[in-house]
């Protein structure tokens, strides 16, 4: 078992803990919850990790290696912002993608400016979620306040390695 | 305790729906067209590495989920959400981004769960740095989305250098959002009440 797993499985202990001192009413919507959860996300997300690993096989990695590796430099940070931005998806495809430029030699640094990127950017949470429930002037100043993060997350990135 | 929702034959099929409707579909469909692109471009030998790495994968994340989602669904039952509303009013200064920042890494779910916590908060008259640290927090920081798909694509050493290297962003978000209102004196409860959003 690997220590992230132990961790997990201890603060599931200390969960449960507090759920059964506040009288054990929390455990079956907690449940249903769960459920409702790994139906959404663990079908979907097991074929695309099967895909993602056949991509990175076939997948020429020179190319990517070279804008977005090591040696592209800070160049390498914006055409990350970039493609995290125009992804349209949710995590699973970028997860995807992550997973595909990192295998064929991506930085660090880049790869974390892409997931930022989309992270803060993805189009789809915008349209279905932020823009109905909070509107437009939110919009507006979230992503005025966002903007250079990704840029800031890949820079933090270089320096720190 | 009611676990009726277990025989609740409508609840069921939304469940089965959900887990293998079109979208699982088309997911498999790709997956499956990749591993005979891998066979035919690769060979059999790497095709055979790929699948190799795959399923052992597979069979570590299905655990780490199930444990994952376990603690999510309890947190999200749990969770204080008055309370956290009452934390972060419009002078709470520094410590009100980074309750924001502890509260965004916590909640569990998608963005339909932190959004609607959002909308709570925005009502509650909470700061908007707050506002805008807690929903970045939650995009950049999530504990749910780094241990569900962090880890699983991009390993432990990736997924902690990221979140390491994220905290701050949260904090330097709140602070321009509270710049940037004060100058162009933005006022988002102003703002709904006029109905022009």
């Amino acid at each position: 078992m690997s220590i992230g797993l132990a961790v997990l499985l201890v603060i599931l202990a200390l969960l449960t803990g507090i759920a059964i001192r506040r009288g054990g009413q929390d455990f079956a919507p907690a449940f249903k919850r769960a459920i409702e959860q790994f139906a959404v996300l663990v079908p979907r997300m097991i074929c695309a990790l099967v895909a993602a690993g056949f991509i990175a096989e076939i997948l020429p990695s020179e190319p990517i290696s070279r804008m977005l590796g090591d040696g592209a430099g800070l160049v390498a940070i914006p055409l990350a912002v970039l493609v995290g931005l125009i992804i349209p998806a949710g995590p699973v495809v970028t997860f995807s993608i992550a997973a595909v430029f990192s295998g064929a030699g991506a930085s660090d640094a880049a790869v974390i400016a892409f997931i930022t990127s989309w992270s803060i950017f993805a189009m789809h949470r915008i349209f279905i979620f932020e823009i109905p429930l909070l509107g437009l002037l939110f919009l507006r100043i979230r992503v005025m306040s966002a903007m250079a993060l990704p840029f800031v997350a890949g820079l933090l990135a270089i320096f720190a390695t | 305790m009611d676990y009726s929702f277990l025989k609740d034959a409508e609840w069921r099929s939304t469940i089965l729906k959900t887990a293998f409707g079109k979208g699982f579909w088309g997911f498999l469909a790709f997956a499956v067209a990749m591993a005979a692109l891998c066979y035919v471009i690769s060979g059999q030998a790497k095709f055979t590495n790929a699948l190799i790495a795959d399923w052992d994968l597979i069979r570590k994340m299905v655990v780490r989920i199930l444990v994952a989602l376990s603690i999510a669904a309890l947190i999200w039952v749990m969770m204080p959400r008055d309370k956290i509303s009452a934390l972060v009013g419009s002078n709470s200064g520094l410590r009100g981004i980074l309750i924001a920042l502890v509260a965004g890494a916590f909640t569990p779910g998608g963005p339909s769960s932190a959004y609607a916590l959002l909308a709570v908060l925005t009502t509650g008259g909470a700061d908007i740095g707050a506002l805008i640290a807690y929903i970045t927090s939650w995009s950049i920081l999530g504990m749910q989305r780094i241990l569900i798909w962090d880890v699983p694509f991009m390993g432990y050493e990736f997924a902690s250098f990221r979140f390491l290297v994220s905290i701050p962003l949260p904090i330097i978000a709140g602070l321009i959002a509270r710049v940037l209102c004060r100058k162009f004196n933005w006022d988002l409860k102003k703002h709904a009440e006029s109905g022009k959003s």
